[in-house]
């Protein structure tokens, strides 16, 4: 019980910090949108109607810092993320509804498949010890970890799409193809998420074989993993059942902090092949100066992930009694 | 089990992949003609907004579906081609400017448009001033519905050139509509209505389709009947766009045009006219920038032709230092200016003209006086990846005239804040223009247009000051007889090169590609009727009017 | 002078095991190359690298061993003098990062109580905050785009992991008869602390520093790949954002584009190596094991 309460507090703290971070960074920084947006439209907008923009925006309203600070919390805390600046006048809540699917589809599967097969083919690597997987997959992976994700993802570009012209370049979907949900448009966005989402499931993989792995030899070493073997039990119960489960655990915390960092992990996959999703918005709001539009994206990002770790620490309470004796 | 588990997930992936590549995707085409695919890359999806006075949304709608009084071409010397008015007229000392309205007109939802239409358009831009984005209000003292098919701009000063602002720029919208909506500014219009010749159809975030008008008032043009323009996340898939033949109108940046567009299918042609200038701004109010021979050096000491065949592929043409950009506004050129401004590239000239001002090489190299050193930082767009390669050529070539320059490429939104306020030594950027010369220079010049350091500054960023060359921009401003204009602007561009308060380095141009095989009538050299970027409004929507599909 | 000893000690067996550990040995060898190439590059680059002088858009030849680029560079000299900001950057971020780690770490687990809480609390506050999207923020709007930005903005959201990790071990350590022994003769924190407490942690705080310098150098290359890095500058990074910017990958100047990449992960395939050899020096049962060793204790 007290376990619990420490982890509402301290899920509280960091929510409330995150809010606080995201309301400051942007008014300490130099800068205006609306002369961004001038400059961004410069040959259509007279560069006299500055002022207008501005009263358009809502900023230069001469709001003192500290009652802007709890009008954003309160507005926030109502789900009132304001309009975007960039796609003025759509407001924030439908741009991030609509490039949300897009990241949740592409880099939550493949973070998804990547923790599943990682960890099978690491629990059965160190199972097999001394055997092929066991020696060829560590090293293999320790280099493909060491890559940039963004240039394999460059790569993968280069060969199979540029080269051998199996896949697309890039992008989403085909831009002009009918929006439905045909079984062909369905096919085409799939697709499109081929390379995308090998590049990620390539780059990720590597973590999970490697740590399951190492979970795993120091679990196989213990005193019941003999005493299961002693007993008669089939190895592959043994393997998936005993051993299997209790490597696991470790895992979990850092599976739920990936998913909670699905969004801002995939930001440079998703500037490399175009895919429509969170992060690259994030990128365009900052480059746009859309302070609105940036704040909910910071602040959805830092609050999946502390939901997700939150997650994750009950269910390792629930599943590990030691934790919750912990000093 | 392991076996079964990892056959599990081969067949698995085989499928995924299997189906993707068997289901192609189905491209959408209306009344079996070749749809026209457009290329214009944004950087984001779109946000479906049509708001014709909103910059974020008045691309994807003036020219297309809502029009203006008049039609002006930069590339004709600005060519009036009458359009939703008939005919204009200046009286009352030029301060008062009269529209006869074309009638036969109608709006998209079949009610007829009339002069109540513009007459309420204009009064709506005086009641929001969010909405005024040509700043026309700044001028204008009232504007009145006379008879049923005159309206009357009466100007509260002389501001003759503000009729391109007026007639060109200000898209007409139906009263009856509009004047049911409760906030304008922030309402997105998703289903606009307009005079126009193409009607939005259908919007997603990935693509805006527009259908041609089967009632539009000019007969023969909108032959075109179905538009596309996806959405592009970065310049490297709409590229991609266009070389694999998907795109047969665009207006892109593509490196290598040559082997990368051009080779890749017969008919690829592109045309990048030129209509404003690129220039270093310098800090009139720094230490050395505000000796006019360290200007008129650094003028001197830039080789413009290298800079653009290597910074940007040779796509942009030297500038001059008079100001006036060739070949477009070439009847503008003054030849005594362009005597005096030589051949523009003279590092002997420019050493020269540092020693004769006191100027002496220092240990360094770098040429210094009183212990000051001409070393300064030029700030440019950080967004502009060729913006930063120009100058970086530029810094290597002053460098051999003992001028160091640093050069600080900066985030947009910080780069345009420093700019604005004036905190920059050197600063490399366009200003807006307009169809003919004097529209930039008054933006370059005009004192009132500036602002104290640490203020914005709309244009006019170097802090130029003289009530001399205030007096002949107001001149000009108050004047509709056309000696008169050229007499001034020849002023103007003598100033230009003796004074150098603006660096003119490249000329920018308007990006634009296109494929004559599946369809022609687009504007080229001999035939300039529009600017051909996909991002000039209202010209755009003209180009796609005399637009003929070919098969 | 008990401090040294041990920790010389330690240091002396990881020596060992680097030269008989292949990986290790790849992983020493790679990073020295590298080392000596940043010290100095003008050995071993042949042309000035930012000159734009030479034929532009030329494949693989004799004169420029990896072409060059469309603004006529050449692409191996810009590759060698960019080796140094990259491993400077790896090795400067990891050694700050690291001694940020160790001193919170271990305060926390040493001090107990009130100041624990307050430091994991820190702690798991820095962590939870998405670092990337963070970094671009600040990146983007703060105005000198220097390399000691970069470092600054690296450390201080690279710390927590590593923090979280010591204070672990350092909590299970402390209540060691051993320790406990010490505090009873009466030594000062600081001696427990030195001499007792962080020589057994070495190999953990090895790899902490390896894992922070590979992260570090992989976020500084996203990082200058995106445009948010000192364009002027030559780094391995600013080429493969010059490359994209003018789609290297599209007219033909593939190599452009992807040497940089190539020399990134060698450069993290050596800091991985390493960081995986020392992971089997603090446990020993990861340590490579043939598969004919197995069969003959399993029969």
């Amino acid at each position: 019980m007290r376990y619990l309460v420490r982890r509402v507090g301290f899920l509280l703290v960091a929510l409330w910090a995150a809010l606080t971070l995201n309301f400051l960074i942007p008014r300490l920084m130099p800068g205006n949108p609306a002369e961004s947006m001038m400059a961004k439209f410069h040959g259509h907008v007279n560069p006299a109607a500055i002022k207008a923009l501005e009263v358009a925006f809502g900023i230069n309203n001469h709001q003192s810092l500290i009652s802007s600070y709890f009008e954003y919390i309160n507005n926030t805390l109502h789900g009132n993320l304001g309009l975007s600046l960039s796609y003025f006048p759509i407001p924030v809540s439908t741009v991030i509804m609509r490039a949300l699917p897009w990241s949740l589809g592409l880099v939550g599967v493949s973070t998804i498949l990547g923790f599943v097969i990682g960890t099978a083919l690491g629990a059965v690597a160190a199972w097999r010890r001394g055997g092929l997987l066991d020696s060829v997959l560590p090293p293999v992976f320790i280099v493909i970890s060491a890559f940039p994700y963004f240039w394999i993802g460059l790569l993968s570009v280069w060969f199979f799409a540029l080269t051998l012209g199996w896949f697309p370049i890039l992008g989403g979907y085909t831009e002009t193809a009918t929006v439905t949900w045909s079984f062909s448009f369905v096919g085409d966005i799939l697709w499109h998420a081929v390379l995308p989402a090998f590049t990620i499931l390539l780059t990720s993989i590597g973590g999970w074989i490697l740590t399951m792995r190492n979970n795993m030899i120091t679990v196989v070493a213990e005193d019941y993993v003999k005493m299961a073997r002693a007993k008669g039990l089939k190895p592959r119960r043994i393997l998936w059942q005993y051993a299997g489960r209790n490597a696991l655990l470790p895992n979990l915390t850092g599976f739920a902090m990936s998913l909670g960092f699905v969004i801002s992990g995939a930001i440079l996959v998703e500037y490399v092949f175009n895919y429509p999703g969170l992060g690259f918005t994030l990128l365009q709001a900052v480059q746009n100066e859309d302070y609105p539009l940036m704040q909910s994206l910071f602040l959805l990002i830092t609050v999946a992930v502390l939901v997700a770790i939150f997650i994750s620490d009950i269910a390792t309470a629930l599943l590990d009694p030691r934790t919750r004796s912990s000093s | 089990m392991r076996e079964k588990f990892k056959g599990g997930l081969a067949a698995l992936a085989l499928a995924l992949v299997a189906s993707t590549c068997v289901l192609a995707p189905s491209v959408a085409g209306a009344s079996g003609q070749v749809p026209l695919n457009l290329d214009n890359e944004q950087g984001m999806e779109w946000a479906c907004s049509f708001n014709p006075f909103l910059p974020t949304s008045s691309p994807y709608s003036v020219g297309v579906t809502y029009e203006t009084l008049d039609f002006i071409d930069a590339l004709q010397n600005a060519k009036v081609t009458p359009w939703l008015a008939s005919a204009d007229a200046w009286s009352n000392n030029d301060k008062t400017l009269t529209f006869t309205i074309r009638s036969g007109v109608k709006w998209t939802d079949g009610k007829p448009f009339s002069a109540a239409d513009v007459a309420y358009t204009f009064n709506l831009l005086k009641k929001y001033p969010a909405l005024d984005s040509n700043a026309v209000w700044s001028v204008l003292s009232s504007v009145k519905q006379v008879g049923s098919d005159k309206v009357v701009f009466n100007f509260s000063t002389s501001a003759v050139p503000y009729f391109y602002y007026v007639a060109d720029q200000v898209p007409i919208v139906p009263e009856h509509i509009w004047s049911k909506i409760a906030n304008p500014v922030t309402d997105p219009i998703s289903s606009p209505v307009g005079t126009g010749g193409y009607i939005m159809s259908k919007c997603t975030p990935q693509n805006i389709q527009w259908t041609s008008n089967p009632h539009y008032w000019q007969p023969g043009l909108a032959q075109v009947k179905t538009v596309n323009m996806p959405a592009f996340l970065s310049n490297n898939t709409a590229n991609e766009y266009l070389a694999t033949g998907q795109s047969q109108y665009g207006a892109q940046f593509i490196p290598n045009i040559k082997s990368y567009y051009v080779d890749k299918k017969a008919g690829n042609s592109y045309w990048f006219p030129p209509v404003a200038n690129v220039s270093l701004f310098p800090n009139l109010t720094v230490a050395g920038l505000s000796d006019v021979a360290v200007r008129q050096a650094i003028s001197y000491g830039i080789d413009r032709a290298a800079v653009s065949k290597i910074g940007e592929y040779g796509y942009e043409p030297a500038a001059s230092q008079t100001g006036i950009v060739a070949p477009t506004f070439s009847s503008w050129s003054s030849s005594t200016a362009m005597k005096s401004a030589g051949s523009g590239y003279d590092p002997a000239k420019a050493k020269a003209l540092l020693k004769a001002d006191g100027y002496k090489l220092d240990s360094s190299g770098v040429y210094a006086k009183n212990g000051k050193q001409l070393a300064f930082t030029v700030i440019t767009n950080g967004g502009y990846s060729d913006w930063i390669a120009s100058m970086q050529v530029l810094s290597t070539q002053l460098a051999k005239i003992g001028i160091k320059i640093t050069v600080d490429p900066i985030t947009s939104s910080n780069f345009y804040a420093d700019v604005y306020a004036g905190k920059f030594q050197l600063a490399y950027n366009v200003e807006t223009g307009g169809p003919s010369p004097f529209y930039e220079f008054r933006q370059w010049l005009y004192s009132k247009n500036s602002a104290p350091i640490g203020q914005a500054a709309a244009s006019n960023w170097e802090r130029y000051n003289s009530p001399a060359v205030d007096k002949l921009l107001n001149q000009y401003g108050a004047t509709t007889n056309v000696a008169t204009q050229h007499s001034i602007m020849n002023q103007l561009q003598t100033i230009m090169v003796q004074q150098a308060p603006v660096i003119p380095v490249l000329e920018e141009v308007d990006w634009f590609q296109y494929n004559t095989k599946e369809f022609s009538g687009f504007p080229t050299a001999k035939n300039p009727f529009a600017q051909p970027a996909l991002y000039n409004e209202p010209d755009w929507g003209v180009v796609l009017l005399h637009l003929k599909p070919l098969s | 002078m008990r401090f040294l000893s041990s920790l010389g000690g330690a240091l002396a067996r990881a020596s060992k095991f680097i030269r008989r550990d292949k990986k290790a040995a790849a992983g020493s060898i790679i990073l020295f190359v590298l080392l000596l190439i940043t010290a100095f590059p003008s050995w071993f680059a042949p042309d000035n690298p930012s000159a734009e002088i030479y034929t532009p858009g030329v494949g693989l030849s004799w004169s420029h061993l990896l072409g060059t680029t469309s603004f006529g560079q050449d692409v191996f000299s810009q590759l060698i003098v960019g080796t140094r900001q990259s491993v400077m950057i790896a090795l400067i971020v990891g050694l700050l990062s690291t001694i940020l780690s160790v001193g919170i770490g271990i305060t926390a687990a040493y001090s107990g109580g009130m100041v624990d809480d307050a430091l994991s609390l820190i702690t798991d506050v820095v962590l939870v905050i998405p670092t990337f999207p963070l970094i671009i923020v600040i990146t983007a709007y703060l105005k000198a785009a220097s390399f000691w930005l970069m470092v600054f903005v690296l450390v201080i959201t690279g710390w927590s992991y590593g923090a979280r990790q010591l204070r672990v071990q350092a909590l299970s350590l402390r209540n060691r008869d051993y320790l406990l022994a010490a505090k009873a003769r009466g030594e000062s924190s600081w001696y427990v602390i030195c001499v007792e407490l962080i020589p057994p942690m070495t190999s953990l705080i090895v790899a902490n520093f390896l894992s922070s310098a590979l992260y570090a150098v992989l976020m500084a290359a996203g990082l200058q790949f995106v445009g948010l890095g000192n364009i002027n500058t030559e780094s391995w990074g600013t080429m493969l954002y010059w490359a994209q910017n003018n789609e290297a990958l599209s007219i033909g100047l593939p190599l452009w584009a992807l040497a940089p990449g190539v020399a990134i992960a060698i450069l993290g395939s050596a800091l991985a190596l390493l960081n995986y050899a020392f992971d089997e020096i603090a446990n020993p049962a990861l340590r490579p094991v043939s598969a004919r060793r197995l069969k003959k204790a399993e029969a």
